[in-house]
Parts: structure tokens; sequence; C-alpha cells
């Protein structure tokens, strides 16, 4: 069954929908917004200046759209600080490992069998130990902080990058414009960056967005354990655990970060799931 | 036989470079041993010299290895700086409550994925197989810790049906259970409706039923046969991703696990049960990969034939 070409419904830029770049651009604020967060001491009195004499007022209380948590803090700055931090964290260890994992792939497919079988050992060790794990290990040698949050989760994110690019460089060097650039005399450190990186950009971006999102869940996840964001820093993560601790006296923190977090992977992998579709003609086509 | 021998031999260098990881953690990690357990400002310097020559600490880093992976082999997994309790008592009782909860959610990831999978593909784009996606997808983006507090909320302390957290009956296990469960389960019922699609068109369905092979056993044991194999992968990584979640679930439910036990040894910097713990779960991850590779030779004849070598 030929499929009629669908014509899209939405203006397109470089191929790819507006809407998904507006979604983008949108993380991208949010991320602003978490650098801004995490530099400008003086900004945080917004969310983190206490009223005992307001505590777990619900959403739309008087002067509190979202209402308040245990210590009586505006609960809506604190969602949105916290949000940011997230997505800065998302951002900064997506950009991390997408750059290794191109790096290590690359190495690991276009400079030889010693190249291969040394970084395929390498990435095994990284993923015996999962993610989560080797941060809570890393945070117990860092001491907890978003510091070790990051550099954890970007030291077990390139390895699953570094796979998928080997793959593709592994059929990309077959091609006659690669080996001709060779006999050119083109080293092929100069190949890589002219010929393999511009091919491999589709699938960069792809599992970026996509990293984004499990940095940002799994960041979530270890501050929950209190491993990552020390308080007072808002972290959806922090305020999910301190959530737990009063869910008799107050449900909207836990629904609201929680639902917060879901939202925002349920966009990225929509962003990533649509780029892909986009950027990648050989996988276009759904069944 | 010899690709067994050297998917053998690989996992266990993956081993081997995973103990030095964990040993170099153990190093770097601020505050040795003896600070932790002797004070040292009131302490002799006899005393700490004594202890420092006891643990090796002086040794050369090479033979303070050796002695490391000495241990691990002969079960002596050194002493808690905590409660002095042997590391590998604590790791023994933890290990029972993980692998409880771990085998309960494997069961229901699959006993519920597995047929989902399989009818949602038979029916596709009716509404089950509709539901089932979406259902699915939703699993798939609500992180599982979330999951974990909305279901409490619910079931836990608006209802009253079901325990907050703690062990004790079997009440206990059925949060921590479906939630663990819950993304594995989503991920197993879309490679078996996938996996069941490709497969059912495949020639020798066709054949099958242009025999007049019932149509109920093309189904449920021709086509699940051939489509298990990428299952079968998939759960060996899910392994991997299980044992991740598993360590925060048990935290949220308070469940005695490894997972608690490793957080809380990080978070009391007791360094040889964190270590032992992290290269336990190292372990495991390596061997259900090795497990997957060879289960997936032995299911599936056409490995065999394009990894090299006879049975």
């Amino acid at each position: 069954m030929a499929r009629a070409a669908r014509r899209p419904f939405v203006p397109r830029y470089l191929g790819v929908s507006v809407l998904l770049w507006g979604l983008l651009a949108i993380f991208g604020l949010l991320a602003v917004v978490g650098w801004i967060v995490l530099m400008v001491p003086s900004l945080s009195t917004v969310w983190t200046d206490q009223s005992l004499r307001s505590t777990f007022l619900p959403p739309f209380s008087e002067g509190y759209l979202l209402g308040t948590d245990n210590l009586g803090r505006n609960f809506a700055w604190r969602l949105t600080a916290g949000i940011g931090v997230s997505v800065f964290v998302g951002v900064l260890v997506a950009v991390i490992s997408v750059v290794l994992g191109l790096v290590i792939g690359i190495f690991a497919g276009y400079f030889g069998r010693a190249a291969d079988a040394g970084t395929n050992v390498v990435i095994d060790v990284t993923w015996a130990f999962p993610e989560i794990l080797l941060a809570i290990v890393l945070a117990g040698v860092l001491g907890p902080g978003l510091e070790a949050v990051i550099l954890a989760l970007s030291l077990t994110g390139w390895a699953a990058f570094a796979r998928i690019v080997r793959g593709e460089v592994l059929s990309l060097r077959e091609r006659d414009y690669v080996a001709a650039s060779r006999v050119l005399g083109y080293s092929k450190v100069t190949v890589s960056v002219r010929h393999l990186l511009p091919n491999l950009l589709p699938i960069t971006m792809v599992m970026a967005v996509y990293f984004m999102a499990v940095a940002i869940v799994a960041e979530a996840g270890l501050s929950f354990l209190g491993l990552g964001a020390q308080p007072p820093t808002p972290s959806l993560g922090g305020i999910l655990a301190q959530g737990r601790d009063y869910l008799n006296s107050s449900w909207w923190p836990v629904v609201l970060a929680g639902g917060a977090l879901s939202i925002m992977v349920l966009v990225l992998n929509y962003v990533s799931d649509g780029l892909r579709d986009h950027l990648d003609p050989r996988r276009g086509v759904r069944r | 036989m010899w690709y067994v021998l050297q998917r053998v031999g690989y996992a266990l260098l993956v081993i081997f470079l995973a103990s030095l990881v964990t040993f170099a953690a153990l190093r770097v990690a601020p505050g040795d041993a003896i600070t932790s357990m002797l004070n040292p400002s009131t302490t002799p310097a006899e005393v700490i010299a004594e202890y420092r020559d006891r643990l090796g600490l002086d040794l050369p880093i090479w033979e303070q290895y050796l002695r490391y992976v000495g241990g691990l082999l002969t079960g002596d997994f050194g002493i808690s700086l905590i409660d002095r309790q042997p590391v590998i008592e604590i790791v023994l009782n933890g290990a029972l409550a993980t692998v409880i909860l771990a085998v309960a959610a494997f069961i229901v990831a699959f006993g519920i994925g597995v047929p989902a999978g399989v009818l949602a593909a038979l029916h596709k784009d009716s509404p089950f197989d509709r539901i089932v996606r979406a259902i699915g997808s939703f699993f798939n983006s609500v992180p599982n810790f979330v999951l974990a507090l909305i279901l409490v909320l619910v079931f836990a302390v608006q209802l009253r049906w079901l325990p907050v957290s703690g062990t004790g009956s079997w009440k206990n296990l059925i949060l921590p259970t479906l939630i663990l469960a819950a993304d594995p389960c989503a991920l197993t019922m879309r490679v078996t409706r996938t996996s069941v699609l490709e497969q059912s068109g495949a020639d020798f369905t066709r054949t099958l039923r242009a025999r007049g092979i019932p149509t109920r056993r093309v189904n449920w044991v021709h086509i699940l046969r051939n489509s298990l194999n990428s299952v079968v992968s998939l759960g060996a990584v899910q392994i991997r991703t299980l044992l991740g979640y598993t360590l925060i679930v048990e935290v949220i439910f308070r469940w005695p696990g490894l997972g608690s036990q490793l957080v809380q040894s990080i978070l009391n910097r007791d360094y040889p049960v964190a270590s032992a713990l992290a290269l336990l779960l190292a372990v495991v991850v390596v061997i259900a990969s090795a497990l997957g590779d060879l289960v997936l030779r032995w299911v599936d004849p056409r490995i065999r034939v394009s990894t090299g070598g006879g049975r």
C-alpha cells in the first residue's frame, strides 16, 4: 500500500516543524532560568523566603498561585526555579555526553581495530554500572551535590551514544566520498571533521534531546535520594522528597513537581521522536 | 563452545576492570577508614599505626588491590565502618530482599508485557491495541519514583488500602512491584508487539497457515517463539535498568534491600559497604548481559552462524 505523501500542517525550518523548534526554545529558556537560579544567589530570596505563619496553603490561596510548602515558601517560585535547575542540568549533561560520545565513537569506528577493541572494553565497563548506581557512587566519592550528579550522568551517558556513533561511522567510512578524501591525502582527523561529523549531526540532535530527558529524570531521582542538589537549592527531586514527608497534609508539591517532571519527559520524548522522523529520512516512514 | 568461552572470558575481564573502578572509588573517597573509625586527636599514634598496619593501608597500591580482590574471592568483603558487622552479612541480608522484589517485578513485567504485546499485534489498530499503547507510553514517560509517590498518595494515604512503606506482609510488596514492573512491562509489550507484527508477515507464517496449522497455534507457538529473541535481548538490558531503579524504589518504600543499604552507606560514608554493594550490582549486570547473549544464541540459530563457531 503506497501511502500518499502527507502535506505538512505546520511550517518548517530546516525540514523540521516549527513546533519542535519552539518546544526546544522553551527548554533553552528554562535552562537560562536554571543558570540564573544557580549563579545569582542574591535572587534566591524569591524562592527561599520562609514564612511559618502561612505553611501548607493550598493552591489558589491569596498571593500564592500554587500555594506554599511546609516552610511557607512560595511554591510557584520554587517549582519554577526547580524546573529551571533540572533543565539546566539536563542540557549540560546532554552536551557533555554527546561531545564525548561523538569523539569516542568516531575514534572507535574510524581509527583502527585496536582503538575499536579498547573503547569497547571501556564502554562495557561503564555499562556494567547502571547510571543511577554510578551516580550514587560518584556522589559518595565527590560528596553529594549537583557537580557530582552532572559528572556522573555525563560519564555514563556517553557510552550508549558512542556505540551508536561507532555503528554509523562503520557504514559512513565505506562511502565513496570518504575514501576519495583519504586518497586526496587528507588525514583521518580532517575527514572525521569534514565528512563524518556533518553526517552524524541528525542522530546527534535526536540523541541529545533524548539524553536531556534521561538526565532530567536521573537528576531528580538523585536529588530525591538526597545525593543531588542540596537544600535550599530548589530542584524537582528535592521538592518531591520533601513533599513525600508531608503527603498527609499537602498533596500539591508531589503532584505538581511530579507532573512537571513527567510532562517535560513526555515533551522531550516527543521532540526526540519528531526530530528523528524529520532529520533521518530512512526512519521517516513509520509502520 | 569457543564462543561461550570467549564470552565468559570477556565478562570476567569486564568484572576485573569494574573491581578496579570500585577499588579506586574506595581509595579516592575523602577520609580513609582510620579517620572514620578512630578519632585521630584522641587516639595514640601507636594504635593508629597498628590499625593502618592491620588494614594494610601502608602497603603499595597494587598489593592493597590484591588483598582487596583476595578478600572478595574468599568472601571477606571487609567490615562496616558504622556498625562493625562483616559486610558480607549486610550484603546477604539485603540481597534476599532485593531479589524478591526484582523477581516479582520481572514476573509481572513479562507476564503481562508479552501476552499484551502479542494480543495488541494480533488485533492491530483495535481499541485494545490503542489503549495498551497509550498506557505503555504513559508508563514510559512518568519517572517511576514519581509514579511511586502518586500511587502512595492515592492508595496508601488517601484510600488506606495499602501500607505506605516497610516490610512484614505481602501487601508491602504490591506497590513496589507494580512500580518497578511498569516501565519494563511497557517496553516488553512494545518490543513484543513490533516483533510479532514483523513475524506475522513473514513467509514461514504464511506457509504454516497454508499447511492448515490452527491459527492459535501459529500465533502463540511459532510466531511467539520467533519473536522472543528480541524480548530476551531486551531482558538483559532491562535487568540493568531495573536494578538501577530498584535502588530508588527501595528507598521510597523503606524496603531493606541492597538499594536502601547502598544509599544509606553512601550517606554514612561507610565505604567498604558501598564499594562491595556497587561491585556486586555491577557483577550482576555483567552476568545478566553475558547470559542474555548466550541464551539468545541458544534460542536463535541464525546468530550462531553470524558470530561464527559451532554449538
